[in-house]
Protein backbone atom coordinates (compact mmCIF):
# COMPACT_ATOMS: atom_id res chain seq x y z
CA UNK A 1 0.00 0.00 0.00
CA UNK A 2 1.63 3.21 -1.09
CA UNK A 3 1.38 6.38 0.94
CA UNK A 4 -2.12 7.83 1.15
CA UNK A 5 -4.10 4.91 -0.22
CA UNK A 6 -6.47 5.09 2.74
CA UNK A 7 -7.35 8.67 1.81
CA UNK A 8 -8.10 7.77 -1.79
CA UNK A 9 -10.30 4.89 -0.64
CA UNK A 10 -12.03 7.19 1.85
CA UNK A 11 -12.69 9.88 -0.75
CA UNK A 12 -14.17 7.44 -3.25
CA UNK A 13 -16.18 5.70 -0.53
CA UNK A 14 -17.68 8.98 0.65
CA UNK A 15 -18.57 10.06 -2.89
CA UNK A 16 -20.35 6.85 -3.78
CA UNK A 17 -21.91 6.53 -0.34
CA UNK A 18 -23.51 9.97 -0.64
CA UNK A 19 -24.68 9.37 -4.20
CA UNK A 20 -26.30 6.09 -3.12
CA UNK A 21 -27.78 7.87 -0.12
CA UNK A 22 -29.50 10.21 -2.53
CA UNK A 23 -30.92 7.22 -4.37
CA UNK A 24 -32.14 5.87 -1.03
CA UNK A 25 -33.90 9.15 -0.28
CA UNK A 26 -35.57 9.06 -3.69
CA UNK A 27 -36.57 5.45 -2.99
CA UNK A 28 -38.12 6.43 0.32
CA UNK A 29 -40.14 9.16 -1.34
CA UNK A 30 -41.24 6.74 -4.05
CA UNK A 31 -42.45 4.30 -1.44
CA UNK A 32 -44.49 7.06 0.16
CA UNK A 33 -46.05 7.91 -3.19
CA UNK A 34 -46.78 4.23 -3.76
CA UNK A 35 -48.46 3.99 -0.35
CA UNK A 36 -50.64 6.99 -1.05
CA UNK A 37 -51.53 5.64 -4.46
CA UNK A 38 -52.57 2.35 -2.89
CA UNK A 39 -54.82 4.20 -0.45
CA UNK A 40 -56.40 6.16 -3.29
CA UNK A 41 -56.95 2.99 -5.30
CA UNK A 42 -58.68 1.38 -2.32
CA UNK A 43 -60.78 4.48 -1.86
CA UNK A 44 -61.90 4.40 -5.48
CA UNK A 45 -62.70 0.70 -5.23
CA UNK A 46 -64.70 1.16 -2.05
CA UNK A 47 -66.67 4.03 -3.55
CA UNK A 48 -67.44 1.97 -6.60
CA UNK A 49 -68.58 -0.92 -4.43
CA UNK A 50 -70.76 1.43 -2.38
CA UNK A 51 -72.30 2.86 -5.52
CA UNK A 52 -73.07 -0.58 -6.89
CA UNK A 53 -74.56 -1.66 -3.59
CA UNK A 54 -76.71 1.50 -3.54
CA UNK A 55 -77.86 0.87 -7.07
CA UNK A 56 -78.73 -2.75 -6.33
CA UNK A 57 -80.58 -1.67 -3.22
CA UNK A 58 -82.43 1.02 -5.17
CA UNK A 59 -83.50 -1.49 -7.78
CA UNK A 60 -84.57 -3.94 -5.07
CA UNK A 61 -86.64 -1.31 -3.21
CA UNK A 62 -88.13 0.34 -6.27
CA UNK A 63 -89.06 -2.81 -8.13
CA UNK A 64 -92.05 -3.78 -5.93
CA UNK A 65 -93.51 -0.27 -6.23
CA UNK A 66 -93.35 -0.24 -10.01
CA UNK A 67 -95.01 -3.57 -10.21
CA UNK A 68 -98.70 -3.20 -10.81
CA UNK B 1 -49.20 18.18 -20.97
CA UNK B 2 -49.31 16.29 -24.22
CA UNK B 3 -49.89 12.57 -24.28
CA UNK B 4 -46.45 11.98 -25.73
CA UNK B 5 -44.82 13.75 -22.80
CA UNK B 6 -46.86 11.62 -20.44
CA UNK B 7 -45.83 8.47 -22.21
CA UNK B 8 -42.15 9.44 -22.15
CA UNK B 9 -42.26 10.50 -18.52
CA UNK B 10 -39.58 8.87 -16.43
CA UNK B 11 -37.93 7.03 -19.30
CA UNK B 12 -35.11 9.56 -19.59
CA UNK B 13 -33.87 9.06 -16.07
CA UNK B 14 -33.53 5.32 -16.62
CA UNK B 15 -31.57 5.86 -19.81
CA UNK B 16 -29.27 8.45 -18.27
CA UNK B 17 -28.78 6.33 -15.15
CA UNK B 18 -27.57 3.53 -17.41
CA UNK B 19 -25.20 5.91 -19.22
CA UNK B 20 -23.94 7.19 -15.87
CA UNK B 21 -23.37 3.68 -14.56
CA UNK B 22 -21.41 2.59 -17.62
CA UNK B 23 -19.33 5.78 -17.72
CA UNK B 24 -18.59 5.57 -13.99
CA UNK B 25 -17.33 2.00 -14.27
CA UNK B 26 -15.19 2.92 -17.28
CA UNK B 27 -13.86 6.02 -15.48
CA UNK B 28 -12.96 4.19 -12.26
CA UNK B 29 -11.28 1.36 -14.13
CA UNK B 30 -9.40 3.84 -16.29
CA UNK B 31 -8.32 6.02 -13.38
CA UNK B 32 -6.99 3.17 -11.27
CA UNK B 33 -5.83 0.63 -13.83
CA UNK B 34 -4.76 2.59 -16.90
CA UNK B 35 -3.86 6.17 -15.98
CA UNK B 36 -0.23 6.63 -14.89
CA UNK B 37 0.54 7.49 -11.30
CA UNK B 38 1.36 11.14 -10.68
CA UNK B 39 5.06 11.78 -10.19
CA UNK B 40 4.71 14.23 -7.25
CA UNK B 41 1.60 13.16 -5.45
CA UNK B 42 1.48 9.43 -6.09
CA UNK B 43 -1.80 7.71 -5.56
CA UNK B 44 -3.34 10.70 -3.72
CA UNK B 45 -3.71 12.42 -7.07
CA UNK B 46 -6.42 9.87 -7.98
CA UNK B 47 -8.85 11.89 -5.85
CA UNK B 48 -8.52 14.67 -8.40
CA UNK B 49 -10.26 12.60 -11.09
CA UNK B 50 -13.56 12.76 -9.25
CA UNK B 51 -13.12 15.80 -7.00
CA UNK B 52 -12.82 18.28 -9.88
CA UNK B 53 -15.53 16.80 -12.13
CA UNK B 54 -17.93 16.81 -9.17
CA UNK B 55 -17.06 20.45 -8.52
CA UNK B 56 -17.66 21.36 -12.16
CA UNK B 57 -20.90 19.42 -12.22
CA UNK B 58 -22.26 21.37 -9.28
CA UNK B 59 -21.56 24.58 -11.18
CA UNK B 60 -23.39 23.14 -14.18
CA UNK B 61 -26.33 22.37 -11.89
CA UNK B 62 -26.41 25.95 -10.62
CA UNK B 63 -26.13 27.21 -14.19
CA UNK B 64 -29.08 25.04 -15.20
CA UNK B 65 -30.98 26.50 -12.24
CA UNK B 66 -30.15 30.03 -13.38
CA UNK B 67 -31.35 29.37 -16.93
CA UNK B 68 -34.48 27.71 -15.56
CA UNK B 69 -34.95 30.76 -13.35
CA UNK B 70 -34.80 33.11 -16.33
CA UNK B 71 -37.26 30.90 -18.22
CA UNK B 72 -39.50 30.73 -15.14
CA UNK B 73 -39.61 34.52 -14.97
CA UNK B 74 -40.33 34.73 -18.70
CA UNK B 75 -42.99 32.05 -18.98
CA UNK B 76 -44.32 31.79 -15.40
CA UNK B 77 -44.62 28.07 -15.98
CA UNK B 78 -44.45 25.97 -12.80
CA UNK B 79 -42.36 23.39 -14.63
CA UNK B 80 -39.30 25.64 -14.60
CA UNK B 81 -39.75 26.16 -10.91
CA UNK B 82 -39.54 22.40 -10.45
CA UNK B 83 -36.43 22.26 -12.61
CA UNK B 84 -34.58 25.00 -10.77
CA UNK B 85 -35.42 23.72 -7.31
CA UNK B 86 -34.40 20.17 -8.18
CA UNK B 87 -31.25 21.42 -9.87
CA UNK B 88 -30.18 23.54 -6.92
CA UNK B 89 -30.80 20.64 -4.55
CA UNK B 90 -28.61 18.32 -6.59
CA UNK B 91 -26.04 21.06 -7.10
CA UNK B 92 -25.80 21.47 -3.32
CA UNK B 93 -25.28 17.72 -2.98
CA UNK B 94 -22.40 17.88 -5.45
CA UNK B 95 -20.93 20.99 -3.85
CA UNK B 96 -21.00 19.20 -0.49
CA UNK B 97 -19.21 16.24 -2.06
CA UNK B 98 -16.63 18.66 -3.50
CA UNK B 99 -15.90 20.00 -0.03
CA UNK B 100 -15.68 16.54 1.55
CA UNK B 101 -13.47 15.03 -1.13
CA UNK B 102 -11.35 18.18 -1.29
CA UNK B 103 -10.96 18.11 2.45
CA UNK B 104 -9.79 14.50 2.37
CA UNK B 105 -7.34 15.43 -0.34
CA UNK B 106 -6.05 18.36 1.68
CA UNK B 107 -5.55 16.04 4.65
CA UNK B 108 -3.70 13.53 2.48
CA UNK B 109 -1.35 15.98 0.84
CA UNK B 110 -0.85 18.69 3.49
CA UNK B 111 -1.88 16.98 6.71
CA UNK B 112 -4.70 19.43 7.42
CA UNK B 113 -8.39 18.90 6.81
CA UNK B 114 -8.88 22.51 5.81
CA UNK B 115 -6.69 25.16 4.20
CA UNK B 116 -8.03 28.59 3.46
CA UNK B 117 -5.52 28.96 0.65
CA UNK B 118 -7.06 26.04 -1.21
CA UNK B 119 -9.18 28.19 -3.49
CA UNK B 120 -11.55 25.42 -4.52
CA UNK B 121 -12.46 24.49 -0.94
CA UNK B 122 -12.94 28.12 0.06
CA UNK B 123 -15.00 29.04 -2.98
CA UNK B 124 -17.28 26.05 -2.67
CA UNK B 125 -17.87 26.83 0.99
CA UNK B 126 -19.12 30.28 0.00
CA UNK B 127 -21.23 28.79 -2.81
CA UNK B 128 -22.81 26.29 -0.41
CA UNK B 129 -23.71 29.13 1.96
CA UNK B 130 -25.27 31.09 -0.91
CA UNK B 131 -27.34 28.20 -2.19
CA UNK B 132 -28.32 26.85 1.22
CA UNK B 133 -30.05 30.20 1.75
CA UNK B 134 -32.18 29.38 -1.29
CA UNK B 135 -34.05 26.73 0.63
CA UNK B 136 -34.45 28.99 3.65
CA UNK B 137 -35.95 31.63 1.36
CA UNK B 138 -38.19 29.10 -0.33
CA UNK B 139 -39.59 27.77 2.90
CA UNK B 140 -40.44 31.21 4.26
CA UNK B 141 -42.25 32.64 1.22
CA UNK B 142 -45.96 32.05 0.76
CA UNK B 143 -46.99 29.77 -2.06
CA UNK B 144 -48.15 32.49 -4.46
CA UNK B 145 -44.76 34.19 -4.50
CA UNK B 146 -42.57 31.12 -4.02
CA UNK B 147 -41.88 30.32 -7.67
CA UNK B 148 -41.14 33.93 -8.58
CA UNK B 149 -38.80 34.60 -5.68
CA UNK B 150 -37.03 31.29 -6.14
CA UNK B 151 -36.37 32.15 -9.77
CA UNK B 152 -35.06 35.62 -8.88
CA UNK B 153 -32.78 34.19 -6.21
CA UNK B 154 -31.48 31.48 -8.56
CA UNK B 155 -30.38 34.24 -10.94
CA UNK B 156 -28.84 36.45 -8.22
CA UNK B 157 -27.00 33.52 -6.68
CA UNK B 158 -25.53 32.39 -9.98
CA UNK B 159 -24.33 35.92 -10.70
CA UNK B 160 -22.36 35.82 -7.47
CA UNK B 161 -20.63 32.54 -8.33
CA UNK B 162 -18.00 34.05 -10.66
CA UNK B 163 -17.57 36.94 -8.22
CA UNK B 164 -16.84 34.50 -5.40
CA UNK B 165 -14.40 32.57 -7.57
CA UNK B 166 -12.52 35.68 -8.57
CA UNK B 167 -12.55 37.30 -5.13
CA UNK B 168 -11.17 34.19 -3.44
CA UNK B 169 -8.48 33.91 -6.07
CA UNK B 170 -7.27 37.50 -5.82
CA UNK B 171 -7.36 37.28 -2.02
CA UNK B 172 -5.22 34.14 -1.86
CA UNK B 173 -2.89 35.24 -4.63
CA UNK B 174 -1.92 38.27 -2.58
CA UNK B 175 -1.20 36.12 0.47
CA UNK B 176 0.85 33.66 -1.58
CA UNK B 177 2.43 35.45 -4.51
CA UNK B 178 3.35 32.10 -6.10
CA UNK B 179 0.01 30.62 -7.11
CA UNK B 180 -0.29 27.39 -5.25
CA UNK B 181 -1.43 24.87 -7.78
CA UNK B 182 -1.29 21.22 -6.89
CA UNK B 183 -4.41 20.48 -8.85
CA UNK B 184 -2.58 19.67 -12.01
CA UNK B 185 -3.30 22.47 -14.44
CA UNK B 186 -1.23 20.83 -17.14
CA UNK B 187 -2.34 17.25 -17.35
CA UNK B 188 -0.60 14.89 -19.74
CA UNK B 189 -2.94 13.35 -22.27
CA UNK B 190 -2.86 9.93 -20.60
CA UNK B 191 -4.46 11.52 -17.51
CA UNK B 192 -6.65 14.03 -19.32
CA UNK B 193 -8.58 11.28 -21.13
CA UNK B 194 -9.71 9.72 -17.86
CA UNK B 195 -10.46 13.09 -16.39
CA UNK B 196 -12.81 13.79 -19.28
CA UNK B 197 -14.44 10.37 -18.95
CA UNK B 198 -15.15 10.88 -15.26
CA UNK B 199 -16.40 14.41 -15.99
CA UNK B 200 -18.84 12.90 -18.48
CA UNK B 201 -19.82 10.27 -15.92
CA UNK B 202 -20.59 12.90 -13.29
CA UNK B 203 -22.60 14.96 -15.76
CA UNK B 204 -24.60 11.84 -16.63
CA UNK B 205 -25.18 11.22 -12.92
CA UNK B 206 -26.43 14.78 -12.58
CA UNK B 207 -28.80 14.46 -15.54
CA UNK B 208 -30.11 11.12 -14.28
CA UNK B 209 -30.70 12.57 -10.80
CA UNK B 210 -32.37 15.65 -12.20
CA UNK B 211 -34.73 13.65 -14.39
CA UNK B 212 -35.47 11.26 -11.54
CA UNK B 213 -36.25 14.14 -9.24
CA UNK B 214 -38.45 15.80 -11.85
CA UNK B 215 -40.34 12.57 -12.52
CA UNK B 216 -40.92 12.22 -8.84
CA UNK B 217 -42.13 15.78 -8.40
CA UNK B 218 -44.50 15.41 -11.31
CA UNK B 219 -45.79 12.12 -9.94
CA UNK B 220 -46.37 13.82 -6.63
CA UNK B 221 -48.29 16.65 -8.23
CA UNK B 222 -50.38 14.18 -10.27
CA UNK B 223 -51.13 12.36 -7.06
CA UNK B 224 -52.14 15.61 -5.42
CA UNK B 225 -54.47 16.36 -8.33
CA UNK B 226 -55.96 12.90 -8.08
CA UNK B 227 -56.55 13.31 -4.37
CA UNK B 228 -58.17 16.69 -4.99
CA UNK B 229 -60.41 15.25 -7.71
CA UNK B 230 -61.54 12.46 -5.42
CA UNK B 231 -61.70 14.96 -2.54
CA UNK B 232 -60.28 12.44 -0.15
CA UNK C 1 -42.12 64.35 -20.44
CA UNK C 2 -38.62 62.99 -20.20
CA UNK C 3 -37.43 63.68 -16.68
CA UNK C 4 -40.45 62.18 -14.97
CA UNK C 5 -38.66 59.12 -13.59
CA UNK C 6 -35.99 61.45 -12.25
CA UNK C 7 -38.59 63.57 -10.46
CA UNK C 8 -40.19 60.43 -9.06
CA UNK C 9 -36.79 59.23 -7.93
CA UNK C 10 -36.11 62.53 -6.21
CA UNK C 11 -39.45 62.42 -4.46
CA UNK C 12 -38.87 58.89 -3.22
CA UNK C 13 -35.34 59.59 -2.03
CA UNK C 14 -36.48 62.78 -0.28
CA UNK C 15 -39.27 60.80 1.40
CA UNK C 16 -36.77 58.32 2.89
CA UNK C 17 -34.35 61.09 3.76
CA UNK C 18 -36.95 63.22 5.52
CA UNK C 19 -38.28 60.26 7.41
CA UNK C 20 -34.80 59.43 8.61
CA UNK C 21 -33.94 63.04 9.48
CA UNK C 22 -37.09 63.34 11.56
CA UNK C 23 -36.77 60.12 13.51
CA UNK C 24 -33.05 59.37 13.22
CA UNK C 25 -33.62 55.83 14.54
CA UNK C 26 -31.76 53.94 11.89
CA UNK C 27 -28.56 55.89 11.42
CA UNK C 28 -27.92 56.39 15.12
CA UNK C 29 -28.52 52.73 15.82
CA UNK C 30 -26.23 51.77 12.97
CA UNK C 31 -23.43 54.04 14.18
CA UNK C 32 -23.72 52.70 17.71
CA UNK C 33 -23.71 49.17 16.39
CA UNK C 34 -20.61 49.79 14.28
CA UNK C 35 -18.69 51.36 17.16
CA UNK C 36 -19.75 48.52 19.44
CA UNK C 37 -18.56 45.98 16.88
CA UNK C 38 -15.16 47.67 16.77
CA UNK C 39 -14.91 47.66 20.55
CA UNK C 40 -15.80 43.98 20.56
CA UNK C 41 -13.09 43.34 17.99
CA UNK C 42 -10.58 45.05 20.21
CA UNK C 43 -11.50 42.86 23.16
CA UNK C 44 -11.76 39.77 20.98
CA UNK C 45 -8.40 40.09 19.24
CA UNK C 46 -6.56 43.11 20.59
CA UNK C 47 -5.80 41.63 23.98
CA UNK C 48 -3.38 39.15 22.44
CA UNK C 49 -2.14 41.34 19.64
CA UNK C 50 -1.33 44.90 20.53
CA UNK C 51 -1.14 46.17 16.95
CA UNK C 52 -4.21 45.52 14.82
CA UNK C 53 -3.04 47.61 11.84
CA UNK C 54 -2.65 44.51 9.68
CA UNK C 55 -6.28 43.58 10.36
CA UNK C 56 -7.70 47.05 9.66
CA UNK C 57 -9.39 46.06 6.41
CA UNK C 58 -11.06 43.00 7.83
CA UNK C 59 -12.08 44.89 10.95
CA UNK C 60 -13.64 47.72 9.03
CA UNK C 61 -15.47 45.55 6.52
CA UNK C 62 -16.79 42.91 8.85
CA UNK C 63 -18.15 45.78 10.94
CA UNK C 64 -19.62 47.52 7.90
CA UNK C 65 -21.08 44.30 6.49
CA UNK C 66 -23.04 43.62 9.66
CA UNK C 67 -24.00 47.28 9.93
CA UNK C 68 -25.21 47.15 6.35
CA UNK C 69 -27.46 44.21 7.23
CA UNK C 70 -29.03 46.39 9.92
CA UNK C 71 -29.53 49.29 7.52
CA UNK C 72 -30.91 47.12 4.74
CA UNK C 73 -33.29 45.47 7.18
CA UNK C 74 -34.59 48.85 8.28
CA UNK C 75 -34.82 50.32 4.79
CA UNK C 76 -38.33 49.05 4.12
CA UNK C 77 -39.71 49.67 7.58
CA UNK C 78 -41.94 52.59 6.64
CA UNK C 79 -43.20 50.75 3.58
CA UNK C 80 -44.13 47.80 5.73
CA UNK C 81 -45.41 49.30 8.92
CA UNK C 82 -47.18 52.37 7.57
CA UNK C 83 -48.44 50.50 4.49
CA UNK C 84 -46.63 52.94 2.22
CA UNK C 85 -45.91 50.11 -0.16
CA UNK C 86 -49.53 49.63 -1.14
CA UNK C 87 -49.67 53.25 -2.22
CA UNK C 88 -46.35 53.12 -4.04
CA UNK C 89 -47.31 50.04 -5.97
CA UNK C 90 -50.58 51.57 -7.10
CA UNK C 91 -48.82 54.77 -8.17
CA UNK C 92 -47.56 54.84 -11.77
CA UNK C 93 -43.91 54.66 -10.76
CA UNK C 94 -41.58 52.38 -12.72
CA UNK C 95 -40.39 49.57 -10.47
CA UNK C 96 -36.78 50.38 -11.28
CA UNK C 97 -37.24 53.81 -9.72
CA UNK C 98 -38.32 52.16 -6.47
CA UNK C 99 -35.19 50.01 -6.51
CA UNK C 100 -32.84 52.88 -7.26
CA UNK C 101 -34.47 55.03 -4.57
CA UNK C 102 -33.97 52.29 -1.99
CA UNK C 103 -30.39 51.71 -3.11
CA UNK C 104 -29.69 55.44 -2.71
CA UNK C 105 -31.24 55.40 0.77
CA UNK C 106 -29.04 52.46 1.81
CA UNK C 107 -25.93 54.14 0.38
CA UNK C 108 -26.92 57.23 2.36
CA UNK C 109 -27.12 55.29 5.61
CA UNK C 110 -23.75 53.69 4.94
CA UNK C 111 -22.04 56.98 4.12
CA UNK C 112 -23.38 58.46 7.34
CA UNK C 113 -21.90 55.55 9.26
CA UNK C 114 -18.58 55.59 7.40
CA UNK C 115 -18.01 59.30 7.97
CA UNK C 116 -17.67 58.44 11.63
CA UNK C 117 -16.33 54.90 11.54
CA UNK C 118 -13.48 55.31 9.07
CA UNK C 119 -11.70 58.06 11.05
CA UNK C 120 -12.41 56.06 14.19
CA UNK C 121 -10.65 53.10 12.62
CA UNK C 122 -7.58 55.28 12.17
CA UNK C 123 -7.72 56.50 15.75
CA UNK C 124 -8.38 53.13 17.35
CA UNK C 125 -6.43 50.62 15.37
CA UNK C 126 -3.91 52.01 12.95
CA UNK C 127 -0.30 52.62 13.83
CA UNK C 128 1.47 54.72 11.27
CA UNK C 129 0.35 57.14 8.61
CA UNK C 130 -3.38 57.09 8.10
CA UNK C 131 -4.78 60.54 7.45
CA UNK C 132 -2.84 61.06 4.25
CA UNK C 133 -4.59 58.09 2.66
CA UNK C 134 -8.04 58.68 4.08
CA UNK C 135 -9.29 59.95 0.72
CA UNK C 136 -8.46 56.62 -0.87
CA UNK C 137 -10.23 54.85 1.96
CA UNK C 138 -13.39 56.86 1.49
CA UNK C 139 -13.28 56.30 -2.26
CA UNK C 140 -13.18 52.52 -1.88
CA UNK C 141 -15.96 52.72 0.72
CA UNK C 142 -18.08 54.69 -1.70
CA UNK C 143 -17.61 52.20 -4.53
CA UNK C 144 -18.38 49.30 -2.21
CA UNK C 145 -21.46 51.12 -0.88
CA UNK C 146 -22.96 51.25 -4.35
CA UNK C 147 -22.70 47.47 -4.63
CA UNK C 148 -24.14 47.00 -1.15
CA UNK C 149 -26.95 49.42 -1.94
CA UNK C 150 -28.02 47.70 -5.15
CA UNK C 151 -27.82 44.18 -3.76
CA UNK C 152 -29.33 45.27 -0.47
CA UNK C 153 -32.33 46.92 -2.10
CA UNK C 154 -32.96 43.80 -4.18
CA UNK C 155 -32.59 41.33 -1.30
CA UNK C 156 -34.59 43.52 1.09
CA UNK C 157 -37.48 43.63 -1.33
CA UNK C 158 -37.41 39.82 -1.50
CA UNK C 159 -37.22 39.51 2.27
CA UNK C 160 -40.06 42.02 2.61
CA UNK C 161 -42.60 39.35 1.72
CA UNK C 162 -41.26 36.51 3.80
CA UNK C 163 -41.94 35.19 7.24
CA UNK C 164 -39.14 35.71 9.75
CA UNK C 165 -37.59 38.40 7.57
CA UNK C 166 -35.19 39.63 10.25
CA UNK C 167 -33.72 36.15 10.35
CA UNK C 168 -33.80 35.58 6.63
CA UNK C 169 -32.17 38.83 5.56
CA UNK C 170 -28.66 38.18 6.96
CA UNK C 171 -28.79 34.58 5.77
CA UNK C 172 -29.57 35.72 2.23
CA UNK C 173 -27.47 38.86 2.21
CA UNK C 174 -24.18 37.99 3.90
CA UNK C 175 -23.12 35.06 1.66
CA UNK C 176 -23.64 37.26 -1.40
CA UNK C 177 -21.62 39.96 0.33
CA UNK C 178 -18.56 37.73 0.85
CA UNK C 179 -16.81 38.68 -2.43
CA UNK C 180 -17.41 42.35 -1.70
CA UNK C 181 -16.00 42.06 1.81
CA UNK C 182 -12.91 40.25 0.46
CA UNK C 183 -12.24 42.97 -2.10
CA UNK C 184 -13.14 45.94 0.08
CA UNK C 185 -10.99 44.66 2.94
CA UNK C 186 -8.19 44.14 0.46
CA UNK C 187 -8.53 47.68 -0.81
CA UNK C 188 -8.51 49.04 2.74
CA UNK C 189 -5.45 47.01 3.66
CA UNK C 190 -3.68 48.23 0.55
CA UNK C 191 -3.76 51.85 1.72
CA UNK C 192 -4.09 51.63 5.52
CA UNK C 193 -1.16 52.25 7.82
CA UNK C 194 2.28 52.21 6.27
CA UNK C 195 1.05 50.21 3.27
CA UNK C 196 0.58 52.28 0.15
CA UNK C 197 0.10 49.87 -2.72
CA UNK C 198 -1.99 51.72 -5.27
CA UNK C 199 -1.77 48.99 -7.93
CA UNK C 200 -3.35 46.46 -5.59
CA UNK C 201 -5.81 49.09 -4.45
CA UNK C 202 -6.84 49.79 -8.03
CA UNK C 203 -7.39 46.09 -8.78
CA UNK C 204 -9.59 45.66 -5.76
CA UNK C 205 -11.57 48.79 -6.63
CA UNK C 206 -12.08 47.56 -10.17
CA UNK C 207 -13.46 44.36 -8.71
CA UNK C 208 -15.83 46.40 -6.55
CA UNK C 209 -16.99 48.32 -9.62
CA UNK C 210 -17.57 45.03 -11.42
CA UNK C 211 -19.55 43.74 -8.45
CA UNK C 212 -21.82 46.77 -8.49
CA UNK C 213 -22.27 46.61 -12.27
CA UNK C 214 -23.04 42.88 -12.29
CA UNK C 215 -25.62 43.08 -9.54
CA UNK C 216 -26.99 46.22 -11.14
CA UNK C 217 -27.65 44.24 -14.30
CA UNK C 218 -29.17 41.36 -12.35
CA UNK C 219 -31.39 43.77 -10.44
CA UNK C 220 -32.40 45.46 -13.67
CA UNK C 221 -33.34 42.10 -15.18
CA UNK C 222 -35.22 40.65 -12.21
CA UNK C 223 -36.60 43.51 -10.16
CA UNK C 224 -39.69 43.88 -12.31
CA UNK C 225 -40.78 40.42 -11.13
CA UNK C 226 -40.47 41.12 -7.39
CA UNK C 227 -43.58 43.28 -7.10
CA UNK C 228 -45.41 41.65 -9.95
CA UNK C 229 -48.62 40.38 -8.39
Amino acid sequence: MSHGTQYVVAAYAVIWFVLMLYVAVVGLRTSRISRELELLARLVERRKADEQAAQAEGQASSSPATRP
Amino acid sequence: MTDLAVRLRGKGSALWALVAAVLSVVAICGVFLVAPEDADQGIIQKIFYFHVPIANTSLVAFGVACVAGILALRTRSPRWDEVLTASIGIGLLFAGLTIVSGSIWARASWGHWWRWDDTRLTTYLIIILIYAAFFVLRSSVEADRRARFSAIYAVIAFASVPLSFYAVRIATSFIHPVVFNSHGANLPDSMLVWFIVSQAAMLAVFIAFLLLELTQRRTESSLRRLRLALDA
Amino acid sequence: MKPRPLRQLRALVLKDLRLELRTRDTVIAMILFAVLAMVLFQFGFGTRQSDLTKFAGGLLWVTLAFTAVLGVGRSYVAEREQRVLDGLLVAPVPRMVLLVAKAIAIVGYLIAVEILVVPLLGVFFINGPFWSDIGWLFLSCLIADVGIGILGALIASLALFTRARELLLPVLFLPLLVPLVIAAAGATNAVAGSAHDLVQYRNYCLFLVGYAVLFGLVAYATFEAVFDD
